[in-house]
């Protein structure tokens, strides 16, 4: 099932793609081709977190890194209905409606044989206990061994070692997996490639700070998610400089909409079908960019590819206490120019919803107004149009009340 | 400063007790009182883990969670969070994240001998005594002694006659973690007493044994529920029942805080760090070592740690022709009778 829709996914963006060559859709494209490739019957599948997972570790191997809450996820965008079925599979297994609609999916998907049968599986400990573990019950499942990469909370030599000792240990496994000769000499060459793509994208997260923003905003959101697939590989260089590229364009051509109302997004854009687009376009409401798009790691240093890896994964956001969450949060405030704050909050998210209070009041103190929109990321169930509707509509108003 | 009495809260099992004895301070498990959790709802979120909310509101009411200093450890999602809105909430006089690893190899437990060892030297700070190897051996060896002689009693549930209530020795059990010292010790002889007693031939007929596995509680309500049908609890593998006193550390090896991080690391270990297959292996040695006719699951509402194992558990016991119930709790047990109706219906059906 997934097979299908990832192949026809492919098929139509590469026809889009030739109407309208933009740099969305070929990034698109790609996901898509990644996804496709895991079904492939002599692929080194290995299963990971294209968002926390360092991935230019997996670029120094002939593998085809396969994510399963983004694969399964693809399900409600077309058919959210057929998603709830398919959740349904999970929950009568045992799975509690209290967890993440993503990992219910992801289990359901797994039943139904809708996946590609993994070879290795590897997560973080970070974003979040629910995926690792899924990460772990599904190599039980499939016979295969699960690895977690765990992040400690604080940055220290100690916990540096640590977390580069595991990456040791997992390119050991990897060359035990494939087949293949861990080169360090590669691993050097995909952290040098994915600098150059770190640079260009910052290049594309400054032309987001002018008004009218030059990008479109959800997709630099949704890119925060998925686009680390591509780190380690040419490819997401010159995708974020053709996206640099259209945005100096479409600039220079003066063809931007005005906007009226700039908003700093917080966590994930639900890929299920939902009215927030259609209520920021008919508001002028223009998500600037995401948290999680801010480009937090600078160079790594190719001499130490481990250590700079793991250095990357502690200084995620969503590592570490709530100050370096907050500290992201707060410079994208000023650096953007925003004009309120948007904390999507899907209903099983505990690492990223329990500090809601602490995020609102620091977002309040600046006099910046702050929303928790409640709903779900791929639940049909627990996503209510109507409320939604009711809260952006009064957040509105808020922030029209300022300006 | 003089810490004689002084108390150190901690909230969970990943807390070596020893090194907070070492510093001269008096170890306690923080329980929730909170049933209500308005004030916690409001300043973390509705949908976390019960326990965190209970002991959550209890602070922010300036309830009795008053201990001198506390130690969070990085368990879980929630629990950090906790650290995060305690530190920002609530004023307290030390608070420290102990980086507990999430896993258990060799890298795992050098690194969190190192944040033991980091630990021991903030507390030391506090309390103004350095927590030296002499101090930390002698530490080792009374909580060793404690949960030896807990789990000696835990040992004599195996009798087909059971010596004591599983509620009663639940409550023992709690009373070691909540450091009170007096009644621990009256409660071990009392359970022993008994124990001895009823060692004589059995008078009373044999009952349904159901063991509860979970992870965090401090109300007996489940034990109670199932007492009150006429069954009995040998055993609960629970972070805050038998679990916890399975662990026993080294004191004999040079590196102390090596010890601890191999013994604190290692098994039992609860849904945080052991996979599916292990926890279910040790579900299957205790219903053949304490004659199981059932197993009652159970988790806090919300804990992602022990809800995602429960279909793994739920197919590997039935596939085994385990009789097993899973029930979600709400740490406080507001809906008792909820859980009542479905444990008696339960007991019937094993009973049949």
């Amino acid at each position: 099932m997934l097979k299908k829709y990832y192949s026809e996914m492919k098929s139509g963006l590469e026809t889009a793609y030739q109407q309208k060559p933009r740099a969305w859709i070929k990034m698109n494209i790609h996901l898509a081709s990644m996804m496709t490739e895991a079904f492939r019957n002599d692929a080194k599948v290995i299963w990971t977190s294209y968002y926390s997972f360092p991935m230019e570790l997996l670029a120094a191997f002939d593998v085809a890194p396969f994510d399963f809450e983004i694969a399964a996820n693809l399900l409600p965008m077309f058919d959210a209905d057929g998603a709830v079925e398919v959740m349904n599979r999970a929950e009568e297994a045992g799975y509690s409606t209290d967890v993440c609609s993503f990992h219910r999916l992801a289990a359901g998907c797994c039943s139904l044989g809708y996946m590609p049968e993994a070879d290795l599986l590897l997560s973080s400990s970070y974003f979040c206990d629910g995926k690792a573990k899924v990460n772990r019950s599904l190599a039980d499942y499939y016979g295969k061994e699960s690895i977690s990469l765990d992040v400690p909370n604080k940055i220290s030599k100690e916990s540096v070692d640590y977390v580069a000792g595991q990456l040791r240990r997992i390119a050991g496994k990897l060359e035990e997996v494939t087949g293949q000769k861990f080169d360090i000499e590669r691993l050097r060459e995909c952290i040098r490639v994915s600098n150059r793509a770190r640079r260009a994208y910052a290049q594309l997260a400054e032309l987001q700070k002018l008004s009218p923003y030059p990008y479109i905003g959800i997709p630099v959101v949704n890119m925060s998610i998925f686009s680390n697939m591509l780190a380690g590989r040419e490819i997401q260089e010159q995708i974020y400089l053709e996206m640099v590229e259209e945005s100096r364009r479409k600039t220079m051509e003066g063809s931007l909409v005005r906007e009226r109302y700039r908003v700093l997004w917080l966590a994930w854009f639900p890929p299920q079908p939902t009215n927030i687009n259609q209520i920021f376009r008919k508001n002028g409401v223009t998500v600037v960019m995401g948290e999680l798009a801010r480009n937090y790691c600078g160079d790594m240093d190719e001499s130490l590819p481990f250590e700079s890896l793991a250095l990357w994964s502690l200084k995620n956001p969503y590592v570490g206490s709530i100050e370096q969450r907050l500290k992201g949060i707060n410079e994208m405030i000023e650096g953007y120019n925003v004009d309120g704050v948007i904390h999507f909050s899907t209903d099983a998210c505990r690492h990223s919803c329990a500090a809601q209070k602490l995020i609102g009041d620091a977002i309040q103190k600046r006099g910046i107004p702050y929303l928790v929109l409640d709903g779900d990321m791929s639940d049909k169930r627990k996503y209510s149009p109507d409320r939604t509707q009711l809260l952006l509509e009064n957040f509105i108003e808020v922030m029209a009340g300022r300006k | 400063m003089k810490v004689a009495n002084k108390k150190i809260g901690y909230f969970c099992s990943m807390v070596p007790v020893e090194i907070i004895m070492a510093a001269g301070f008096k170890p306690v498990r923080v329980r929730g009182r909170a049933e209500m959790t308005a004030s916690a709802d409001a300043h973390l979120y509705p949908n976390l883990c019960p326990y965190i909310k209970s002991v959550f509101t209890d602070a922010l009411e300036g309830g009795d969670t008053a201990c001198d200093g506390l130690v969070f450890a990085r368990s879980c999602d929630g629990m950090r969070r906790l650290y995060d809105a305690w530190k920002a909430y609530i004023p307290a006089t030390f608070s420290y994240m102990l980086e507990a690893p999430k896993n258990v190899d060799k890298l795992a437990v050098t690194y969190f001998a190192s944040q033991l060892r980091d630990f021991a030297a903030q507390l030391g700070k506090v309390s103004g005594t350095e927590v030296t190897g002499p101090a930390l051996k002698k530490a080792i060896g009374a909580a060793n002694k404690t949960r030896s002689k807990m789990r000696d009693l835990y040992s004599l549930q195996k009798a087909s006659l059971l010596p004591v209530k599983g509620s009663e020795l639940f409550s023992v059990g709690l009373q070691v973690m909540y450091g009170e010292d007096s009644d621990t010790a009256a409660g071990i002889s009392s359970v022993n007493k008994k124990a001895v007693a009823s060692s004589k031939p059995g008078k009373e007929k044999k009952k349904i044994r159901i063991m509860i596995c979970g992870n965090v509680m401090d109300r007996p309500d489940i034990f109670h529920i199932i007492e009150d049908a006429g069954a009995e609890v040998p055993i609960a593998d629970l972070c805050t029942a038998s679990r916890y006193f399975e662990r026993s550390v080294d004191e004999r090896g040079g590196d102390l805080f090596l010890a601890l991080a191999e013994a604190y690391l290692g098994e039992p270990r609860c849904s945080r760090t052991a996979a599916p297959p292990e926890i279910y292996a040790r579900i299957s040695d205790n219903v053949k070592r304490y004659a199981i006719d059932g197993v009652l699951l159970t988790s806090l509402k919300f804990c992602d740690q022990q809800l995602y194992d429960i279909p793994y558990l739920l197919k590997k016991l039935n596939g085994d022709d385990t009789p097993v119930l899973f029930v979600e709790n709400d740490y406080v047990f507001a809906d008792r009778d909820r859980v009542r109706t479905r444990v008696e219906a339960f007991l019937e059906t094993l009973e049949s």
